[in-house]
């Protein structure tokens, strides 16, 4: 029956991902941002606790904890540093496609193409990018992805799954946010496919999982702009008062509050529904979509909240809003989110949102 | 352990919500909307709910085994039941008899003998039977410490004397319990609440407001006019009253009920959901853009509102405070709901505008969502004192 407590041993590993985070990520905001990169040590720290490996199976090394658990961390590290969440995770989304397989050739194949210290995978979608397969090759082009480099690319194309090692060419961009993780194109012309597999009705359930992962760094963000501005609020003087005891504020500050928690609890049941193997597709898309939506409201109101410190590269909010809007650009945003939701709805039958 | 499901006993209430409000209280609120008048007290709908075991109070009576079916029920599961309940008609869900809002307060503080003798008869109802809250008046309404109704002692009794105004079912009622003040510019301390019965001298001046929506139930004004009641109606009784406890009677009333607000709101905005999808499904407009977003939107929306209201609903379950959350669920919810159903006119184009579809019925009934149990902009300000410490 519903609960929102995550247990003593997930509650264990989000606090440590909270303490990576704060005492790792958050001092070096701006250097990773400037570099392009995160600093090694941060690194060095993060692969030594483990979190890549939260939704690896344990005999590949893994924790073996499911959709939750990846979510409470993502948020736990992008409150920090979404962009270095990003850059330190070698899997991201790709790895979803690669666990709905049966075939733990390919899983070992995708491990094998990241193993190196700073390697990284991107994630494509036929249903946002257009993929040509011809024979043992495949062509693509990618127009923005959050990564400095890409060691191995997991496409999914009609109901095949490709894993491409080679021939993945990359080109640096400015990037909108995000720059932490670096920020590229992608082209893959004639590249060839290093493993194939049927994925089927697998591709709508990675599809899902890779919507929570970049919807959870989402609500990260956008919790840290909640926070800060919240707390700036508070501090800041005008008219003889805190500006967040102007009423206009205060009710700003509550409604930014509201989005947040109701994006949440749509990302935690959706990601809930993966690990219980629930239909999920729609819940996910919904959950990513208004997360988006809550980034609208949130990301440019924690800046309006600052005035003109919040444009200042000073203060976080401007990454803040930067980032949260690039995040809901990513693996076809809002737009491809609605359609499946919506498709889904509108295919169902019966009452829509029915428990009984 | 996080988990959102819903378990075998709450599915079967769901069920039971469902095939209830299916069969009589979507036709007696489409009814009552349409004639614009409230279900009559000798509506058959009121005798079948008392006959299949509604309206009964929760008190176990006063050795505590008149009832051997008092499970105690979830607030979260009580929360999804009153969701199920008002997406067939919130109005009727009001009108129904019972002890009703007032049924809380009576189980917190009451004496025995005021249990005994003010929910006694709502045991095992042998009519249908009705009990209500008066707080509000012309003047005051969630700032529940400005009322004005006064309560001044007399000998061993008190004379009540003010106006009250939206009270549900108030000229239906065995009694009224009563919010009035020993002292108008002391604030909450001297609140206190008293059972007024029907046809009690000076309780009279009854006007049914005619309303936009939730026709289904009465919402009253009436006039206390040098009303005696005896010291044994006082709520609580004399000693209970010797710190502040008074106001906060009110405030626990308001803190259950938020949440519940939020629940109807969400069954109400799911009814115009599932009237939007039939339209568009039997219109072929399914195919359009536009109209799936507007419905992805809807289900997407109530889906979140569903679990804000809920997330009030667990804190309580596990008596943690649930003030942010609980006006949280309330505030959004209410907004959520609106929006569905404003969407869902516009969905239906000027088929909407006919005055004969549920959707237009859902969108006057959804309103009231937002303002009882104080409006969303009184929840902005509950929530802005626990985020921000708003002054008051």
């Amino acid at each position: 029956m519903f609960d929102l407590d995550p247990g003593d041993e997930l509650a264990l590993v989000v606090e440590t991902a909270r303490k990576l985070a704060g005492e790792e990520l958050r001092p070096r905001l701006r250097e990773a941002e400037a570099a392009r990169a995160v600093a090694a040590s941060v690194r060095t720290a993060f692969e030594a606790i483990g979190l890549a490996g939260l939704e690896l199976p344990a005999e590949r090394g893994g924790a073996g904890l499911g959709a939750v658990a990846r979510v409470l961390v993502n948020e736990e590290l992008a409150a920090a540093d979404a962009g270095a969440a990003i850059a330190l995770d070698p899997f991201g989304p790709a790895l979803y496609g690669v666990l709905e397989l049966s075939d733990s050739a390919i899983l070992d194949d995708f491990l094998a193409a990241l193993a190196a210290s700073g390697a990284r995978a991107a994630w494509i979608d036929d249903t946002e990018t257009s993929i040509a397969v011809d024979g043992a090759r495949v062509h693509a082009e990618v127009a923005w992805l959050p990564a400095d480099r890409v060691d191995a690319v997991v496409a999914i194309a009609g109901d095949e799954l490709l894993l491409v090692r080679d021939g993945i060419a990359t080109q640096p961009l400015p990037g909108a946010g995000l720059r932490a993780a670096g920020a590229c194109s992608l082209r893959l012309e004639a590249a060839p496919i290093a493993a194939r597999a049927v994925i089927g009705a697998g591709a709508a359930r990675a599809r899902a999982r890779a919507r929570l992962y970049a919807a959870s760094l989402l609500l990260g963000v956008l919790r840290d702009a909640c926070d800060f501005s919240r707390a700036y609020a508070l501090e800041r003087r005008a008219f003889g008062r805190p500006i967040a005891h102007h009423q206009a504020l205060a009710f700003l500050i509550t409604d930014m509050q509201m989005a947040l928690d109701g994006a949440r609890l749509l990302v935690h049941e959706a990601a809930w529904r993966v690990d219980e193997g629930l239909p999920c597709a729609g819940a996910a898309a919904a959950a990513f979509a208004q997360c988006i939506e809550a980034s609208r409201l949130i990301g440019p109101s924690g800046v309006q909240i600052l005035g003109g410190h919040g444009f200042m590269a000073d203060y976080p909010m401007e990454k803040a809003m930067r980032e949260s809007r690039a995040l809901g650009l990513w693996l076809g945003g809002f737009d491809a989110a609605i359609e499946d939701a919506g498709r889904e709805l509108c295919d169902g039958a019966g009452r829509a949102l029915e428990l009984a | 352990m996080i988990e959102f499901g819903v378990d075998a006993l709450t599915r079967e209430r769901l069920a039971e919500a469902r095939d209830w409000g299916r069969s009589a209280m979507r036709p007696a609120g489409l009814e009552a909307d349409r004639l614009a008048a409230p279900l009559p007290v000798d509506h058959p709908y009121f005798a079948k709910f008392v006959e299949r075991g509604g309206g009964r109070t929760r008190w176990p009576g006063p050795r505590g085994r008149e009832r051997s079916d008092s499970e105690p029920t979830s607030v979260v599961t009580t929360l999804l039941q009153l969701e199920e309940l008002a997406y067939w008609d919130r109005g009727v869900t009001v009108a129904d008899p019972g002890p009703g809002l007032p049924e809380g307060n009576v189980l917190a503080i009451g004496t025995e003998e005021q249990k005994e003798r003010f929910l006694g008869p709502f045991l095992a109802p042998d009519r249908p039977r009705w009990a209500c809250f008066a707080m509000t008046e012309p003047g005051a309404g969630s700032d529940a410490a400005a009322i004005a109704t006064s309560a001044r002692k007399d000998g061993d009794g008190w004379i009540l004397n003010g106006a009250k105004c939206f009270i549900g079912g108030a000229s239906r009622a065995d009694w009224i319990l009563v919010q009035a003040t020993l002292d108008a510019s002391a604030g909450r301390a001297a609140q206190r609440a008293f059972f007024v019965e029907r046809g009690t001298p000076g309780l009279g001046g009854f006007k049914i407001e005619k309303k936009m929506g939730l026709r289904a139930y009465e919402s009253t004004s009436f006039t206390l006019s040098d009303c005696r009641v005896s010291a044994a109606n006082l709520l609580g009784g004399e000693a209970r009253y010797a710190s502040n406890a008074g106001f906060k009677t009110a405030m626990q009333t308001f803190n259950a009920g938020r949440p519940i607000i939020a629940a109807n709101a969400v069954g109400m905005g799911r009814a115009a959901l599932d009237e939007a999808l039939a339209f568009a499904r039997e219109n072929e407009l399914l195919r359009r853009e536009r109209v799936r977003d507007r419905l992805e939107a809807m289900a997407r929306k109530l889906r979140m509102a569903r679990l804000v209201c809920l997330r009030a609903g667990w804190l309580a379950d596990r008596e943690r405070p649930n003030t942010v959350e609980a006006s949280i669920a309330k505030a959004l919810a209410a907004g959520v709901a609106q929006e569905t159903t404003a969407l869902g006119m516009e969905l239906l184009g000027s088929t909407g505008a006919r005055g004969d579809h549920l959707i237009e019925k859902l969108y006057r009934d959804v309103k009231a969502m937002d303002i009882v149990e104080g409006t969303g902009q009184v929840q902005r300000v509950i929530i802005a004192r626990q985020l921000v410490g708003l002054p008051r």
